[in-house]
């Protein structure tokens, strides 16, 4: 049946269909807005499954959700990331009860927060690829967007508490490096910093990017 | 003069800091002032209905013993976080406690059945009369995990009496091991005497009139025994209280598993068992009947435990006809949800623990709406925010 002539979408919906506008503010903010009369004779897709106008939706979270699963169970994987939310509570809350009143104010509390300064900590904006010049290969230093960096921050993350012992379950661990890591330090940090060592240190194959 | 003192220390402990501004004079004023969620009576004998919607703090010189009998994971996970155990007080609590200090104590036990929808805080309010038993000083037969008994026990012995009967020696053991923890001040008050002579194999030789406690003792020493030493006790108690000796105060948790179908062990003929072929079962079966005085007896039932059971919480469809026609004549006790004052009382408690920290009147809505008012399912969606 896949001829030549009908050939088939994988999506169910046309390409020109745009991007559901799903939270309240933008929408209030479109209905002000001059692009609104354009806007209504858009076709838009729906919502996908965990894009809600809740108030405790976090972009950021949902996309760490997203590279948390493992065979497509994403009700384990979201589990998972709460349950680590949890875990950094209790750990953070156990320091907050137990030291004095002067130090509480610098001790964080919202999980949110710690995750996305980890992310952010781990953020490269550099990174290595193969060029081959003149029949030799070689590691060539290159800045990265913002979409890429994201990606690498989060995998390594999640791959820096999978390395760790497994005498804890891996949500104790996951907690572990996040806050590690939103202290700039542990794995993740390290990793980050040897590769800048080896962009450094490669920096004269620079010129081979063009 | 003595007396009066009384009647103000009576007052203080029953009333908050802010509405009491005509005592002020003869009142102590403590190091910290609680935020109006928390009552200052920590004694659960002066509850009344006063205090509903408010919390109360187990002492922490108290927790230890009171919370022997271990927790579930949920409650160890929120020791940790709020680092007090504090129990909400709430309609059907104040209700039970009202029963229990006014109930004729000479006349045959008085039996109470809690029951709920799952999460609706059936074992929690089991641990605010745990804590009335523990303060009048009553002998406490608290069970709280006996589903475990029938799912993954230690160990499986089959009775040396009678083959069809099915021992658990190494949970039994533990189950008295905290019984002793929990009662040991008031069994050394009592001084029980046993009533009969007991005697199993050659060792093991209990003449009448000996101390129950050597009883109890001995079985934590000598596993083995440990089955036929729960019987004992269970008997000795009975006829101990009977007499007016000591007072005895029963409580079981997921009362309902003793009469499901469900369990992972095979008895001696290779085929999965019943939860009446356990000796456990028949001891606390036994104790749950009416013939004794001067004792109280209160069950919850759970869908939780019973996997044959799913579409009711309703004691009579959990119980089944055996159990309702064991306990009956029961009084049941219903165990709502929140009601409206008694959600912000705990989001208040949430927010004063750092638990979550800033929401706004959507955010309540939306917790209301997802949880259904439901205790166990608004924690559940407090932990991650």
């Amino acid at each position: 049946c896949r001829s030549k002539e009908s050939i088939r979408c994988y999506s169910v919906f046309p390409k020109h269909y745009t991007k559901p506008i799903f939270r309240k503010e933008e929408q209030d903010e479109l209905v002000t807005n001059e692009k609104f009369q354009a806007a209504t004779y858009l076709s838009f897709k729906p919502a996908c499954i965990d894009e809600t106008s809740s108030e405790f939706y976090d972009p950021l979270v949902s996309k760490f959700i997203n590279y948390l699963i493992k065979q497509g169970k994403k009700s384990s994987a979201r589990y998972l990331l709460e349950r680590a939310f949890l875990s950094i509570k209790m750990i953070q809350l156990q320091a907050y009860n137990s030291c004095d009143s002067n130090d509480k104010e610098k001790i964080e509390l919202d999980p949110k927060v710690i995750l996305r300064n980890a992310v952010e900590n781990a953020k490269p904006v550099m990174e290595l690829t193969q060029i081959k010049r003149a029949g030799q290969v070689y590691k060539v230093p290159i800045p990265i967007d913002s979409r890429r960096s994201r990606l690498l921050a989060i995998r390594w993350l999640i791959q820096a508490a999978k390395e760790k012992t497994r005498t804890d379950f891996l949500y104790d661990r996951l907690a572990h490096e996040l806050i590690q890591a939103h202290n700039n330090q542990g794995r993740t940090i390290k990793k980050k910093q040897e590769l800048y060592k080896q962009c450094q240190a490669n920096k004269s194959y620079a010129h081979f990017r063009w | 003069m003595n007396l009066f003192n009384r009647f103000i220390l009576r007052i203080k402990k029953s009333t908050n800091l802010r509405n009491t501004s005509s005592f002020a004079e003869t009142m102590e004023l403590s190091d910290e002032i609680l935020p109006s969620i928390y009552t200052r009576e920590t004694d659960p004998v002066y509850h009344n209905e006063s205090h509903l919607n408010k919390l109360y703090n187990i002492p922490s010189k108290d927790c230890a013993t009171i919370l022997s009998h271990g927790l579930m994971n949920q409650y160890k996970i929120q020791l940790k976080i709020f680092n007090e155990m504090s129990i909400l007080i709430r309609k059907p609590s104040i209700e039970l406690l009202s029963y229990l200090s006014k109930s004729d104590y000479a006349k045959p036990v008085n039996k109470y059945v809690i029951y709920g929808e799952c999460g609706s805080g059936k074992s929690t309010l089991l641990y605010h009369l745990l804590h009335y038993g523990y303060n009048t000083n009553k002998i406490i037969v608290y069970v709280n995990h006996a589903q475990y008994w029938f799912t993954k026990p230690k160990e499986i012995k089959y009775s040396e009496i009678e083959r069809n009967i099915i021992d658990l020696p190494i949970d039994t053991r533990i189950w008295l091991d905290k019984f002793k923890l929990l009662n040991n001040h008031i069994l050394c008050q009592a001084n029980i005497k046993l009533s009969k002579s007991y005697k199993w194999g050659t060792g093991a030789n209990f003449p009448k009139d000996s101390s129950l406690i050597d009883l109890i003792n001995f079985g934590i020493d000598q596993t083995r025994y440990a089955s036929e030493i729960v019987a004992a006790l269970v008997n000795e108690l009975k006829q101990a209280s009977r007499i007016g000796l000591c007072n005895v105060l029963v409580l079981i948790d997921n009362y309902n598993i003793f009469f499901s179908h469900y369990t992972q062990i095979k008895n001696s003929l290779k085929k999965f068992a019943l939860t009446s072929e356990f000796s456990l079962t028949q001891n606390f079966l036994e104790i749950t009947k009416s013939d004794w005085c001067n004792g109280q007896i209160i069950v919850t039932v759970d869908t939780a435990v019973n996997k044959d059971r799913q579409e009711s919480h309703l004691p009579r469809y959990l119980l089944t006809k055996e159990g309702f026609e064991h306990l009956d004549p029961f009084l049941p006790i219903n165990v709502e949800n929140y009601s409206e004052d008694e959600f912000y009382t705990m989001i208040d408690y949430y927010k004063h623990k750092k638990l979550i920290r800033s929401l706004t009147s959507n955010g309540e809505k939306e917790l209301k709406l997802l949880s259904g008012y439901n205790p166990y399912k608004l924690m559940d969606l407090c932990k991650h925010l």
